[in-house]
């Protein structure tokens, strides 16, 4: 329970100081890089099993995030009007912010929670606070999709007990979008 | 039973997501772009309290042999920015510097009812005119709702939509314009009837959304979660983690199962 606690009070805590730091100017992306290999470290004393992050069929977790990539930009590319493609820098930060944010919330804070409470737990638990996370760089009315995704990468990491699809799906939809 | 239960959750995952992400406008990033506090000319009453006056912003560019050099110009507070490529604009008539001005207007041309502006209206002026289109962009605020489009206005003071790239990035929004003058970025006032048909139209698209996000996980997830369920069998605690010791094996027929007769 401590260690759920823990876990989750650096998650959140991390992507709320990246948000804040971000505001200041030119301090967007290394806000981003430094809060996304911050929230990776959140993964460190886990057994790569227990994230999600064997290697093993490798090819099938790849497919499955490209899948998931696609059900995640799926309502934005029907309503797609072209713009501005995202920057070296930017794309960088979103792929680091992506990886961190899947380490920390769908790997450490999903298998603390699942070890004490269970699997709809972990589900329901790590995508609220998933979107905690969000509270002070999303406006309001973004926090439900954003709480819809959470829930959908959570369930794939339940369904299939699989971290990379929700990391390429995840780096994916934040590079797109 | 497991297994087609892992189907389901992700199926209703993926359709709740495509319905939630369907509601909101596209882009909802992950915090590239935090939205910074709009500076308005009139601040809604949320915000008069922290409200800032917004700023105005010039740029002054080269010509050289007769072309105008690519270029930007933006407010001080880049809250609107204009910029264009090589010989975008004409050079100027008295052989010097292009300069491009731009500036928050307290004093607009009349808003009509058909929209609503939801940002300043800002003022672009130059000392030549545009002879290709150039890249316009309004950032806007996050304690508003969504624009649908930049208008702008001539100088009879008639306003008209522009041709809009709405919300690639949240909080901005941008146009290519042909000419200098009002802008502004805003929603359309429609009318109930035709808001509603809008409304129908829009929702034709969704359950096909819906179900081709629906398709695509179970499709892509069904292998995985089948290798990984069989691997980790099916009475496992708490939905099971790969590395927990495999469940001690059933003694056979300890319980054999009566024949039906």
């Amino acid at each position: 329970m401590a260690r759920v606690a823990l876990i989750a009070i650096l998650a959140v805590g991390l992507e709320w100081a990246r948000a804040i730091a971000g505001r200041q100017p030119g301090a967007a992306v290394p806000a981003l890089i430094l809060g996304g290999l911050a929230l990776c470290l959140l993964g460190l004393g886990w057994a790569p099993g227990r994230l999600g992050l064997e290697r093993n069929r490798l090819g099938l977790r790849i497919l499955g995030g490209l899948a998931l990539a696609a059900a995640l930009l799926l309502p934005a590319a029907v309503r797609w009007q072209g713009g501005p493609v995202l920057s070296a820098p930017l794309a960088i930060a979103a792929i680091t912010v992506s990886v961190g944010e899947e380490i920390a919330f769908r790997g450490a804070l999903y298998a603390a929670l699942d070890a004490v409470w269970g699997a709809p737990a972990a589900i329901v638990g790590s995508s609220l606070l998933f979107v905690a996370g969000h509270l002070l760089s999303h406006p309001t009315a973004f926090l439900v999709p954003v709480l819809a995704a959470g829930i959908l990468l959570a369930a794939w990491r339940w369904a299939c007990r699989d971290l990379v699809g929700p990391i390429v799906g995840h780096a994916l939809a934040d590079l797109a979008l | 039973m497991r297994r087609r239960g892992a189907v389901l959750v992700i199926a209703g995952a993926a359709a709740v997501y495509a319905l939630a992400a369907w509601s909101v406008a596209p882009g909802f990033y992950d915090g590239f772009a935090p939205p910074a506090p709009y500076n308005f000319v009139n601040p809604p009453d949320q915000v008069k309290a922290t409200n800032k006056p917004p700023l105005a912003g010039s740029a002054t560019i080269k010509v050289l042999n007769g072309v105008v050099q690519p270029g930007s110009a933006f407010t001080q507070d880049a809250q609107a920015q204009l910029s264009w490529i090589p010989g975008a604009f004409h050079p100027p008539s008295d052989g010097g510097s292009l300069v491009v001005s731009i500036k928050p207007v307290t004093n607009p041309p009349p808003i009509p009812s058909t929209f609503t502006p939801i940002t300043n209206v800002y003022q672009f002026t130059a000392n030549a005119k545009l002879a290709k289109d150039a890249n316009l962009a309004l950032t806007y605020s996050d304690q508003l709702p969504t624009p649908s489009a930049i208008y702008r206005a001539d100088d009879s003071g008639h306003w008209t939509a522009v041709v809009s790239n709405q919300s690639t990035s949240v909080f901005f929004i941008s146009a290519r314009v042909t000419q200098l003058g009002y802008y502004a970025a805003g929603y359309e006032n429609i009318p109930r009837a035709s808001s509603a048909a809008r409304l129908g139209s829009g929702s034709q698209a969704l359950p096909i959304i819906v179900a081709v996000a629906i398709l695509i996980v179970i499709v892509a997830g069904l292998p995985l979660a089948v290798v990984r369920r069989r691997r980790g069998g099916d009475g496992e605690p708490h939905g099971g983690n790969p590395d927990d010791p495999p469940a001690a094996p059933r003694p056979k027929n300890r319980h054999p199962r009566r024949r039906r007769t």
